[in-house]
C-alpha cells in the first residue's frame, strides 16, 4: 500500500511538474529567427509599418480571442503598429514556414518583416508591449522601454 | 453548409482531473476495474460524441452542485475527441493486460492515461488534440504532394 501510495505520488508529482514547466512556458516571447514574406502578409513595398505584430489563430480558439483583444488594445495605444491576423488553419503553408505548431501564436516583426519575438499561448498585455518597444531594436525609444533580457527570461 | 460540433473546454478538463483521480484511488486501492470503466466512459465520448461522455456528465454535475463559476470555453470537437479515442485504446489495452494477471504492466498504461489526464486538466495541454493536429498537418502536406 506504502508504495502504492509513494508511485501514485510520484505520478501526480510528474504531472504537476510538466504543469509548471509548461506555464511557465505558456506566453513568454522568446527571441524569433527567419523573414515573413510581404506577400503572406498582405503588404505592399510602400506599405511598411514600424512594426507588425502578426497572429496566427484557429476557428473557434478561445485564447486567441483573449490575444485579439489584447493586441488590438495594444495597437491603439503604440503609434505604427500593424497587426496581421493569419488563421493557421486556412494557410498552413505560412504556419508552417514559421513553425507555427500550435495557436494562438504572436510574432513581433520589425519594419524589416523580420522576426524579433515569438510566443506560443497567451502572452500577458505588459509582455507584448516590452517585446513591441523594446529600445534595442524598434529605433523608437519608449519611456517604458526595457531590455531583451526582460522579455526572454 | 455542416455545422461544427463545438465542446466545452474545461469540460474536457473537468472530466480529465475527475479520470486522473478516480485511475490514481483505483492504483492506490488496487480496484483494477477502474480502469475498463475508465476505457469505456472514454469509449463513449470517442464513439457517440463528448456531449455523452460520461466523465463530462460528471464535470457538469459537480459544477452545478458546487455551483462553480466556470466558464464555458468552446473549441472544435475533432481534436478531444481523438485524444478520447487514444484514452480509449490505451486504457482497453490496460484492461487486457489484467486478464492474464499482468497487473504492474497494466497499471503503467493506467497511470500513463492518468498522468496524461492529469496534465490536460492542470493546463489544458491536450497530448492526443495535438497528435490529431499533427497528422492533420501530415495529411494536408501528403495531399499538396501529390
Amino acid at each position: 500500500m506504502i508504495v502504492r501510495l509513494v508511485v501514485a505520488a510520484a505520478v501526480a508529482a510528474v504531472t504537476v511538474a510538466l504543469a509548471l514547466a509548461w506555464r511557465r512556458r505558456e506566453g513568454r516571447f522568446a527571441e524569433g529567427s527567419g523573414r515573413f514574406d510581404a506577400v503572406d502578409l498582405g503588404l505592399t513595398k510602400r506599405d511598411r509599418p514600424g512594426a507588425l505584430l502578426v497572429e496566427f489563430f484557429g476557428e473557434d480558439c478561445a485564447p486567441c480571442v483573449t490575444v485579439q483583444d489584447r493586441i488590438h488594445k495594444i495597437s491603439d495605444e503604440v503609434p505604427d503598429v500593424r497587426i496581421v491576423s493569419i488563421d493557421a488553419g486556412a494557410r498552413m503553408d505560412i504556419a508552417d514556414k514559421h513553425e507555427v505548431r500550435r495557436v494562438p501564436t504572436l510574432f513581433v516583426l520589425d519594419e524589416d518583416l523580420r522576426v524579433r519575438w515569438r510566443a506560443s499561448g497567451v502572452p500577458s498585455e505588459d509582455a507584448i508591449r516590452t517585446a513591441l518597444m523594446g529600445p534595442d531594436w524598434a529605433g523608437r525609444p519608449h519611456p517604458g522601454a526595457v531590455s531583451r533580457e526582460h522579455v526572454s527570461r | 453548409m455542416s455545422e461544427k460540433r463545438m465542446v466545452d473546454k474545461n469540460g474536457m478538463r473537468g472530466g480529465a482531473g475527475i479520470s486522473a483521480v478516480l485511475l490514481l484511488a483505483g492504483f492506490v486501492f488496487q480496484w483494477e476495474w477502474m480502469v475498463p470503466v475508465i476505457a469505456v466512459a472514454l469509449a463513449i465520448g470517442s464513439l457517440f460524441g463528448l456531449r455523452y461522455s460520461p466523465l463530462g456528465a460528471a464535470y457538469r454535475s459537480l459544477k452545478r452542485t458546487f455551483k462553480l463559476n466556470i466558464p464555458v470555453e468552446p473549441e472544435e470537437e475533432p481534436p478531444p475527441r481523438f485524444a478520447q479515442t487514444l484514452g480509449f485504446v490505451v486504457g482497453g489495452l490496460a484492461s487486457l493486460l489484467f486478464i492474464p494477471g499482468w497487473n504492474a504492466a497494466g497499471w503503467t498504461l493506467a497511470l500513463l492515461v492518468a498522468g496524461l489526464q492529469g496534465l490536460l486538466a492542470t493546463t489544458g495541454l491536450c497530448v492526443g488534440c495535438e497528435i490529431y493536429l499533427y497528422t492533420q498537418r501530415l495529411r494536408a502536406h501528403g495531399a499538396e504532394l501529390r
